[in-house]
């Protein structure tokens, strides 16, 4: 298809040695929870090595610290990202050598908590020694438990990773989000043997929805062994987009077109039994694709909550997990099955643990020391404030993270993500937090010429799920909470760039926003104290659940 | 030699304060994380620094190559006056200690190269004349250097003029990044590094006399009989390479070596022609190591 049958060689020429690498990090990967003691001691170790000769280190005094967890401890702070931000700063310019030393090759960006994106180095001492292997051990548990994914091209559609031109700069070193693998660094960077296939590089629409229809249609009519995704709002999503572009997909498959563009050999086969899918009405993913065998994503935390769902639009396939891990360090890599919980990736970063119930924000503000806990110290059915040390200089950092320890298993805990500390919910990864609300809020307020009050927000689980706001004005209405809603929406998703993300890519429905009177929210928030516990009640912008709308503005919203 | 079977290296990379009359230059280093086979020590320009090479600086170091920049005294991250060249005496001490620290760190038996590339092969040029430099090196290459532009373009008087001036009023280089690279992406890194330096006091041009004088002296001393080569685009936009090259081979018994990539810009490091730029050094410099028994 296409006319060019050079990504196929590709394909043909990486496949033994992509399985070779993903076994071998695999192995490396048991291994390493086979003694977590000596894998934490060797990161240490390394990381020290890679820190000890910076600039930040030696202006520190901290080039002397030993590669033990003790004196690692007693030396060095614990750090939040913002912290950073000055060494990060120099290590714009010099590309290096400020907080390891280790190349900077590219920048990654990522929401920041304050607004801004975040700017984590990615070196290439990580890259090869950590953010790589972590991929290919994942891809290796995948191998183990589904070799089909490595039949043939066609078996297996990844949507993990993008290939997208770049267009971001910090001086002169490209800045990206960490899915983008565009371009690949050298011949160690990642190099699945589909790398090169048309719907996974820059000839793809980088758009959500284009590349989705892209993807589909190169795929459809071919024996898809296997589908990965991060969110599982991304399977959800694909389904979605063939019932509404059924019709179009039949015609480009049927004419040997794409987008209705001239695209390879006319497919009738394929196109009849598309055409037969569509015409059952209600249809899943294994209908157009019966050999579909198995599937991965997040499927802990909320992201549990799509499960029913995924069941539904991929019925007989086996679920498999995606790996724990953010634009910061990965955390968890998955090992076998097993969906709620996986063992720490003791090879991955130096971990440290603090009990989720200490403020340590409080504690840090206030320049305190804080006590951590070992990978060894911590206790099954509790949860945790994970601090990482990675390779890429960032130590001692507190992640935000919340995770709970489900077990610990021959020495190694197995730990899943549960929330962002201060972070009431996420529905598809994009991580809101009540400072980038609230500072949406504001703006949209502004715009407005309006004072902001109190407000609550929470989750609505619909078709797409999305947020609801119950908001202060001074004078509350229809008209202004049609504009609220839109203002808000839009500078949440230029404040959050994973907001951003799905709402461009339909997996986030657009925010809502309620206007309500003065005070209403705090006379709210002073009757529910009544109910529960009176000392430890106290007003949260963020909800759990919407049911606070109803009780502010009523089915019809008429009580202001 | 280079080992050209094996993958990718994990290669480190540094910086080094030195300090230097109480002033801290910071010494760039990128080098293999196993044996350093070659060094190269680089001389950069009026505008650059360090932070320029942030892709040559590991290419190097995966060739086998420890890969030095010295942020020269008022440039990049180093301390100093910024857009101010000081005295010909403190700028040589400034590369004298670095590239002593250079070799000490590498060791004798590594070879060594210097590459000066722009103004600082004007500086390279220069240092070697100066009997206070004894570090021992193993070649030398100018890129897309004009030695003896101010002695080209000013006349007698102009220059006694410029050799008295003691001004600090800026003096602006009239530098354009279009002429340095057509690459968009580089352009705009040069257009907005705040690092750069675009101008320079008018004193500094005196200083920068000077130097050239110390190497266009008739009476200038007799250069250590190592290799020395020449390299450029096949055109320049900055430079003159007809009288460049005329005087590279007056500071050459031998005439030196000529090599030109296929590129009109200046800066070779932003065009298509840098990695066969590092190519070519890494090999040039690892060869130098080779024991011929002569």
């Amino acid at each position: 298809m296409g006319g060019s049958q050079h990504w196929q060689e590709h394909w043909n020429s990486r496949r033994v040695p992509f399985q070779e690498e993903c076994r071998r990090a695999r192995a490396a990967l048991l291994a390493d929870l086979g003694d977590p003691g000596a894998a934490q001691r060797r990161v240490l170790a390394d990381i020290v090595d890679v820190c000890r000769d910076s600039l930040h280190w030696k202006e520190r005094g901290y080039d002397t610290v030993g590669a033990d967890a003790k004196s690692f401890r007693e030396v060095l702070p614990v750090r939040r990202y913002d912290d950073f931000v000055p060494e990060i700063d120099r290590e714009t310019r010099t590309k290096g050598g400020v907080l390891s030393c280790s190349p900077v090759l590219r920048w990654l960006k990522t929401s920041g908590t304050t607004g801004a994106p975040k700017r984590v180095p990615y070196t290439l001492h990580w890259l090869l020694t950590y953010r790589i292997p972590a991929m290919q051990a994942m891809w290796g548990t995948y191998l183990d438990l589904h070799p089909a994914i490595l039949d043939h091209p066609y078996a297996t559609l990844d949507t993990q990773t993008v290939h997208e031109s770049v267009d971001d700069f910090l001086y002169g070193v490209q800045y990206q989000a960490i899915s983008n693998r565009h371009p690949r660094i050298n011949s160690r960077d990642w190099n699945p043997p589909w790398a090169t296939a048309p719907w996974f590089g820059l000839e793809a629409p980088s758009a959500h929805a284009g590349r989705m229809y892209h993807r589909i249609r190169h795929l459809v009519g071919r024996r898809l062994e296997f589908v990965s995704a991060i969110n599982p709002s991304t399977l959800i999503s694909l389904r979605d987009l063939i019932a509404e572009h059924g019709p179009e997909l039949v015609r480009d498959l049927a004419a040997g077109t794409l987008a209705g563009r001239p695209y390879g050999e006319p497919d009738p086969s394929a196109a009849r039994h598309l055409q037969s899918v569509l015409d059952q009405g209600e249809f899943t993913l294994t209908d157009v694709w019966p050999s579909l065998g198995a599937y991965s994503c997040w499927l802990s935390s909320s992201a549990g909550l799509y499960r029913s769902k995924l069941d539904g639009v991929l019925p007989g396939a086996r679920a498999m997990p995606f790996m724990s891990c953010g634009t910061e360090g990965v955390t968890t890599v998955p090992v076998d099955r097993s969906l709620d919980s996986q063992p720490l990736a003791v090879g991955q970063a130096f971990f440290e643990f603090v009990p989720a119930e200490v403020e340590l924000g409080r504690l840090l503000d206030a320049g305190e020391r804080v006590d951590t806990l070992l990978f060894d110290e911590v206790e099954a059915g509790r949860d945790y404030h994970l601090i990482m040390t990675q390779g890429n200089g960032l130590y001692r950092l507190w992640s935000g993270d919340i995770y709970r320890v489900d077990a610990v298993r021959n020495g190694v805990p197995w730990v899943h993500f549960v929330h962002r500390d201060g972070v009431f919910h996420s529905f598809t990864g994009e991580k809101i937090t009540e400072a980038q609300v609230t500072e949406a809020i504001e703006q949209a307020l502004a715009a407005y010429g309006l004072a902001g009050g109190l407000y609550l927000c929470g989750p609505r689980w619909a078709e797409p799920p999305h947020y609801v706001v119950v908001g202060e004005v001074p004078r509350p209405g229809a008209e202004l909470d049609h504009r609220l809603s839109d203002a808000v929406d839009r500078a949440l998703a230029a404040i959050n760039i994973e907001y951003a993300s799905k709402r461009t890519s339909g997996r986030l429905g657009a925010l809502e926003f309620r206007t309500v009177g003065r005070d209403t929210i705090a006379a709210y928030t002073e009757s529910r104290r009544q109910l529960g516990n009176a000392t430890q009640y106290k007003y949260s912008p963020f909800q759990k659940d919407t049911d606070f709308v109803a009780d502010l503005v009523g089915g019809a919203g008429v009580p202001r | 030699m280079i080992e050209t079977k094996r993958p990718p290296q994990n290669v480190r990379r540094e910086i080094i304060t030195l300090s230097v009359d109480g002033i801290d230059l910071a010494l760039h280093l990128w080098r293999p994380r196993g044996e350093t086979k070659g060094a190269v020590f680089y001389f950069h320009g009026l505008q650059s620094h360090a932070g320029w090479l942030w892709e040559v600086g590991p290419q190097f170091a995966d060739n086998d190559i420890a890969f030095f920049v010295l942020d020269r005294r008022g440039s990049g991250i180093s301390g100093g006056e910024r857009q101010d060249v000081p005295d010909v005496d403190t700028i040589v001490a400034d590369y004298v200690t670095a590239i002593g620290h250079t070799r000490e760190l590498i060791g004798d038996d590594v070879p060594l190269t210097l590459f000066g590339h722009c103004l600082g092969g004007s500086f390279l040029a220069a240092l070697l004349h100066r009997p206070d430099f004894t570090v021992r090196y193993d070649a030398t290459v100018f890129c897309s250097t004009w030695l003896g532009r101010l002695h080209a373009v000013l006349g007698e008087e102009e220059r006694a003029a410029l050799a008295a001036e003691t001004s600090t009023e800026p003096w602006d280089a009239g530098l354009r990044s279009a002429d340095f690279t057509d690459d968009a992406r580089y352009r705009d890194f040069i257009d907005n590094d705040d690092l750069a330096a675009r101008t320079l006091t008018r004193r500094s041009r005196a200083v920068l006399l000077a130097l050239e004088s110390l190497y266009l002296d008739p009476s200038r001393p007799r250069l250590p009989d190592v290799p020395a080569a020449f390299v450029s685009g096949l055109t320049d936009p900055i430079i003159d390479l007809d009288a460049t090259r005329e005087v590279f081979q007056g500071l050459f018994a031998d005439g030196g070596l000529a090599v030109q990539f296929p590129t009109d810009r200046h800066y070779l490091f932003y065009t298509d022609v840098s990695r066969s730029l590092v190519d070519w050094t890494s090999t040039h410099t690892l060869l130098q190591g080779l024991d011929r028994g002569v």
